[in-house]
């Protein structure tokens, strides 16, 4: 008798061994692996996603899961409809009880706005956190494939995803050739931020075929001084405001006649959500940058 | 003062301490009403209602409790050994160095225990020098050791301010709401409780020698009090009290000065009575402070350390008006 | 149980030195101390109770060196009252007073009766029993003086120092204060009181220590101490004396 289960064993350890191979393709476990390098896994698409940022909440949309979000952290308000999501604090300050509340099966948290301590409440209470640090226009692109994989919307994300790739594409073929033009980004007027080259806002300048002035500043949003503007004797200053703010927000550089950028007019203020958030609409708010820049241009 | 005299405050601000814990826990953004509450303590309930009220509402209730406690006996032992009812636990600039060490582990993209052990390191960092500093000048007195944390406070003040004006744009928010208090980072409640169980339990038969001290150093001295000693305890007791405060919770001001205060213009200035009573009392204020800052204008959350100064400023007028 | 000095000389910054002291305060003797100003006289208090370190020489309590005796039974045995009352923190009264008792209470228990009976009787004693609930601070110099007195009364100790016992009162409280402190003598307590007023000094100590101010310091009975021939060595000042009920009295001449 003993003998027999002695033998069996290895045969029944075989057969486990198989099956459990096989186990992965049934169950179908999707995927990601997030901007912590964690691989984040789900049995089956989420369902109820809470999203912990406005770029989030349009990027899952954009990935075809808006009807998966059941709440969103405050000024989610792109596409429309996330305006009436249920809301759960802002930020670094999220409601965490709004958020268990909600009975999520996926958070979408953002590494340069959500607190990385509160998120770990949450972790340690079993929820699964996705982590998104888009910081080139390919990072938006995987985040789209990605939140497309974990909610089961993975070819409408992936096609999306190609055609926000393809056509910024074919704005860098568009002005490849273009007359360079110098340009100040002005971030915030009052202390004077700009961007370094790493920025998503000075990488869609580059498509334009604009050259960002301070492309080669150590950090990723310097603070300057005016003097060292004038001495980039920019040709063009852009700044992203809301309409009503437009006058205000570059007045300050008519004081300086002589600075290229206004001699030829060319001080251009730009809607801020397309430019700013990356997401999808980065597409069509670069697509608009370069039409602004070609009419600059035009005027050197 | 017999026996009773000390008990009965402190049977009544222990109720109410229950009180606080118990509303708590039974209010937050998630409206369960009493019953489900009970329910879950007595072990029942469904699993999200135990999820928000064990997981989430216990620990957090729990924590303030604590760091309450933590802060307003600290700031009645300062007050104890600077003689100087306007001392709070942050004067010699322990606040500051636990600060420096948050904002640095923050800068470099550290989170959870990281962020809490390097404010932990920071803290004791200030502590000592101060310690060491005081010392080494010489003749030792509460005006000395004030002037050596003042001037520490500066420094760190100004080391925080030169984080904060070079930080990454997207690293300030968490950085200024580490440094307005925020109990929502704070997991387990145990380390900093059994902290202040211990403290309490450890201070209370140095009560009578405290209110000795709290006489005049030469008095003390001439009546067997063995000063020097003492005051380098007292300091860093309430050292490293507050120090596992600002670890659990942030920089939450306001408590540590106002309690002791309160509870001074309404008991007297007994310290057996004045300590468990500070533990309790200052528990309490930041039990309710924390409910009201995660409720009251939920799901947008308040900075604790506002509603302790909204709640603590008409409270101390009142009781300073009620006492002429 | 006595209270010696020996060898004595007492720290004061910037003088070079001074006679070394070596006398016995035995129970039963009211001592006065006197000298002009800046002499050293709250200086050699301190240093007898160990407040301060001596430059040279020891004091001896029970034949122990002061240091040697534990911080306790010291404040047991020697009691000061101070010429300054440094108040740190509000207190009433009736706990400032019951502090004296400190030295004597275990850390563990709450006051007993008998130390609050102590410390009821001993602000009757010094007539402040109606003010047992103001805060101390806002007590008149004389009052917040006859209250360090009663401290020290309730602490009981076997050797009183008192350092200008007498400074704000008026005469009456004088007076009374002088019959508390031969009642203490008689009880078998030595007493040491640094004073200015010599007709005091005259009237109710035993045995007079003189602090003169290059460091040089005599002691011995009242009447050999106190002669105006001396005296105006010491204070810089003539004087005149006469005789009223057996005592010396003087005045400025």
């Amino acid at each position: 008798m003993s003998r027999a289960v002695v033998w069996l064993r290895p045969v029944f350890a075989a057969i486990a061994i198989a099956l459990s191979g096989a186990m992965p393709a049934v169950a179908a476990d999707r995927c990601a692996t997030d901007a912590l390098d964690r691989n984040v896994c789900l049995p089956a698409p989420a369902r109820r996603v809470v999203s912990l940022s406005p770029g989030a909440t349009e990027l899952l949309y954009s990935a075809g899961a808006g009807d998966a979000v059941v709440a969103a952290s405050a000024w989610s308000d792109y596409p429309p409809p996330a305006r009436d999501l249920p809301r759960v604090g802002d930020a670094n300050r999220l409601d965490l009880e709004a958020i268990v509340a909600a009975r999520p099966d996926l958070i979408v948290a953002w590494t340069d706005g959500n607190s990385r301590s509160q998120l770990e409440r949450l972790s340690d209470l079993g929820l699964t956190v996705f982590w998104l640090t888009p910081r080139t226009f390919d990072d938006i692109a995987r985040a789209v494939v990605d939140l497309g994989q974990l909610t089961g919307h993975d070819a409408l994300a992936r096609d999306r995803a190609n055609r926000f790739l393809a056509g910024l594409a074919a704005l860098r073929d568009r002005y490849r050739n273009a007359r360079p033009v110098r340009v100040f980004y002005q971030i915030w007027d009052e202390p004077l931020m700009t961007v370094n080259r790493d920025e998503l806002i000075s990488k869609s300048l580059a498509l334009c075929g604009a050259v960002n002035v301070f492309a080669d500043a150590d950090r990723l949003v310097p603070r300057v001084s005016r003097e060292s503007v004038l001495l980039a004797r920019p040709e063009a200053i852009l700044t992203a405001a809301p309409e009503t703010d437009a006058e205000r927000a570059l007045a300050a550089w008519r004081a300086f006649p002589d600075l290229p950028a206004v001699a030829h007019d060319n001080l251009l203020v730009l809607p801020p959500d397309r430019l700013q958030r990356p997401t999808l609409r980065m597409l069509d708010g670069a697509r608009d940058l370069c039409l602004r820049l070609e009419a600059a241009r035009g005027r050197l | 003062m017999a026996v009773s005299d000390l008990l009965r405050p402190l049977l009544l601000l222990a109720a109410l301490s229950l009180l606080a814990l118990l509303a708590s826990v039974s209010l937050g953004s998630a409206d369960l009403s009493l019953g489900q509450t009970l329910q879950v303590l007595v072990g029942g309930g469904s699993d999200l209602d135990r999820t928000l009220i064990l997981d989430l509402r216990l620990p957090r209730s729990l924590s303030a409790f604590a760091t309450g406690g933590l802060l307003a006996v600290a700031g009645a032992l300062m007050q104890v050994l600077l003689r100087n009812p306007l001392a709070d636990p942050y004067v010699l600039g322990l606040s500051g160095g636990a600060a420096v060490g948050a904002l640095l582990a923050m800068l470099a993209g550290a989170a959870g225990v990281l962020v809490s052990g390097s404010a932990f390191a920071g803290a004791l960092l200030s502590t000592f020098l101060v310690f060491g500093l005081a010392r080494a000048t010489g003749a030792w007195t509460p005006a000395r050791l004030l002037l050596t944390g003042v001037v520490i406070a500066a420094g760190w003040g100004a080391v925080m301010t030169l984080i904060l004006a070079t930080a990454p744009g997207r690293r300030l928010p968490g950085m200024l709401y580490w440094l307005m208090g925020d109990l929502s980072q704070s997991g387990r409640p145990w380390p900093a409780l059994s902290v202040l169980v211990v403290a309490c339990a450890l201070l209370l038969p140095l009560g009578r020698t405290l209110n000795v001290l709290a006489r005049g150093t030469a008095q003390a001295a001439v009546l067997g009090v063995a000063v020097r000693p003492l005051e380098w305890l007292v300091y860093l007791t309430a050292s490293a009290l507050t120090a596992v405060a600002v670890t659990t919770a942030g920089t939450v001001g306001f408590v540590g000065l106002i309690v002791p205060h309160m509870l001074r213009l309404a008991l007297g200035s007994d310290q057996r009575l004045i300590l468990p009573a500070c533990a309790l009392a200052g528990g309490t204020l930041l039990v309710v402070a924390d409910m009201l800052a995660r409720t009251v204008v939920a799901p947008e959350q308040l900075p604790v350390g506002v509603i302790t100064a909204l709640i603590g400023v008409p409270a101390f007028l009142f009781l300073l008006a009620r006492s002429r | 149980m006595s209270l010696r000095a020996d060898e004595l000389v007492i720290d004061i910054p910037g003088r070079a030195s001074g006679t070394p002291l070596s006398l016995a305060f035995n129970g039963g003797e009211v001592w006065g101390i006197l000298g002009p100003n800046g002499v050293g006289k709250s200086t050699l208090l301190q240093t007898l109770i160990g407040l301060r370190p001596p430059r040279a020489g020891q004091v001896l309590l029970d034949d122990r060196p002061l240091p040697r005796v534990p911080r306790r039974t010291r404040a047991q045995r020697l009691g000061l009252v101070f010429q300054e009352h440094q108040d740190g923190f509000p207190a009433t009264v009736l706990e400032t007073t019951l502090a004296g008792r400190h030295p004597w209470a275990s850390p563990w228990r709450m006051e007993s009766a008998d130390d609050l009976a102590r410390a009821r009787a001993a602000l009757e004693r010094l007539d402040v029993m109606p003010l047992a609930d103001r805060q101390v601070h806002t007590l008149s110099g004389g009052e917040r003086r006859r209250v360090g007195i009663a401290t020290v009364l309730t602490q009981s100790p076997q050797v009183w120092l008192l350092d200008e016992p007498t400074n704000h009162l008026d005469l009456h409280h004088q007076v009374a204060v002088m019959g508390l402190i031969r009642s203490l003598a008689e009880e078998g307590r030595s007493v040491l009181m640094c004073l200015h007023d010599l007709n005091l000094a005259a009237r109710w100590c035993d045995r007079i220590l003189l602090l003169f101010p290059g460091g040089d310091a005599c002691w011995g009975p009242a009447r050999d101490m106190l002669v105006p021939a001396v005296l105006e060595g010491l204070y810089g000042q003539p004087l005149r004396s006469t005789e009223l009920d057996g005592y010396p009295v003087f005045m400025p001449a």
